[in-house]
């Protein structure tokens, strides 16, 4: 129970107030111009629909993971940053169940922009028939791809201790995963971008989406080969934050620098 | 002297119908056919096939053989760069053996409304002269947009519906404080 008690106290925090919303009035504002732009602009809609689809997705995936990294990047370091974080591991409550709490509260927020994108998906996509895998494949995949990189992002806040550098840290990492993904099939002959593409999580999320929508490959077994390299990266994410807690409990929550 | 002279001329008059008679073999055999329609419609967006073939109908192989497409806009008369139209411009075909008919399928995206016509040209290793089809003509009417009505609600309301519930939230917030 302890967990969902700091979910909701984290939730109430993030999402009861008009200022912590605002974020998600602008993503909805994102999704609104893509869609219109690409359904209505003449030059842009001479794009096949499930191309225009693809774009769609790698939106919503790419700001939902923006939105998930940002503020696991600081739900955990504000404790360290507003000197809370002495009282708070005083009281009791386990490292695994504040950790479990705000990685539930992080994931809410990838729960909201998905939700915020639902009338979009539904809108680009009538008439093609992909509708439901299109729902499926964007939750499923995004799903994976907050939840690893949320605790890869615990993780280092449970390392640094501090708001800024998480937040740095995080978007580059974000970054160095997310441009490299964009690079178009001609930039990825050689065997070093072919093995980058490969081991790249967001690669294996925009793969999968275009194996989807675009090749018409909707069922799981189809997209095997995309969700390995997501389960390895969720699974290496935990194990990271595993051993940064190690560290943390080892150097106690007064680090001795 | 004479009689060689008179025989010289001979050889050399033998080897140049030779000569002439083997570039008309070499261009000539090869006949390049439209099997699709010689009209295709469509919208911007659409994608259509244009299917052809190539016979060599001489006696001898043909070497190096390649196919390619020339489109030019009946309105501008201008070739059309094929760029966004399709992604193989050019078909290398290779040999072709006597008597032997390769298919050629072009996959086409029409991509700006107008009337166009396509030509498919052969051109072979050593031929000064390639060989044509005949002319495919294009009608590609406008794009209409793919769901205006749709999406303006969906673009316009989603945004609104967050705003109101924000300014619910901070309204909700002023009570209970």
């Amino acid at each position: 129970m302890i967990p969902f008690t700091i979910w909701k106290k984290e939730l109430r925090g993030e999402l009861y107030s008009w200022k912590s919303m605002l974020w998600l009035v602008i993503a909805s504002l994102s999704f609104s111009l893509t869609s219109y732009l690409l359904l209505t602009n003449k030059e842009l809609s001479l794009l096949d629909q499930t191309e225009l689809m693809w774009l769609l997705s790698k939106v919503i995936v790419g700001i939902g993971l923006l939105v998930t990294a940002l503020d696991a990047a600081s739900i955990l370091t504000v404790e360290f940053d507003k000197d809370t974080a002495e009282n708070l591991f005083l009281a009791p409550v386990s490292l695994v169940n504040l950790i479990l709490g705000k990685f539930l509260a992080v994931l809410t927020l990838w729960g909201a922009v998905f939700l915020v994108s639902v009338p979009y998906i539904i809108v680009t996509s009538a008439g093609s028939g992909l509708a439901i895998p299109f729902l499926t494949h964007v939750a499923l995949l995004g799903t994976l791809g907050a939840s690893a990189f949320t605790l890869l992002i615990l993780g280092l806040s449970l390392l640094f201790r501090s708001g800024k550098n998480t937040i740095t840290t995080s978007l580059i990492v974000l970054l160095a995963l997310g441009i490299p993904a964009t690079f178009t099939s001609t930039l990825k002959n050689d065997p070093v971008s072919q093995l980058i593409s490969h081991i790249n999580p967001l690669d294996a999320i925009f793969s999968s989406l275009d194996n989807v929508l675009v090749d018409y490959h909707t069922s799981i077994l189809q997209n095997w080969q995309f969700l390995l390299p997501l389960v390895i990266f969720l699974v290496l994410s935990l194990g990271f934050l595993y051993g940064s807690s190690r560290i943390f409990m080892r150097q106690g929550v007064v680090k001795n620098d | 002297m004479k009689y060689k002279i008179l025989t010289l001329a001979a050889l050399i008059f033998l080897l140049g119908l030779t000569a002439n008679a083997y570039v008309a073999s070499a261009s000539g055999p090869l006949t390049l056919q439209v099997l699709s329609s010689k009209t295709l419609s469509g919208t911007a967006g659409d994608f259509v096939t244009v299917q052809g073939s190539i016979t060599n109908t001489g006696p001898q192989a043909i070497q190096g053989v390649t196919t390619y497409l020339s489109l030019s806009d009946k309105q501008t008369h201008k070739p059309v760069d094929l760029e966004d139209w399709s992604a193989e411009k050019g078909l290398y075909v290779g040999t072709i053996d006597s008597g032997t008919t390769l298919p050629l399928d072009w996959k086409i995206h029409f991509v700006t409304a107008g009337d166009y016509s396509l030509i498919i040209v052969a051109e072979t290793i050593g031929d000064p002269i390639p060989q044509v089809s005949e002319i495919t003509e294009f009608h590609v009417s406008p794009k209409q947009n793919l769901n205006p009505a749709e999406v303006l609600p969906v673009a316009l309301g989603t945004p609104i519906i967050l705003i109101f519930i924000l300014f619910l939230i901070a309204y909700r917030r002023r009570v209970e404080e």
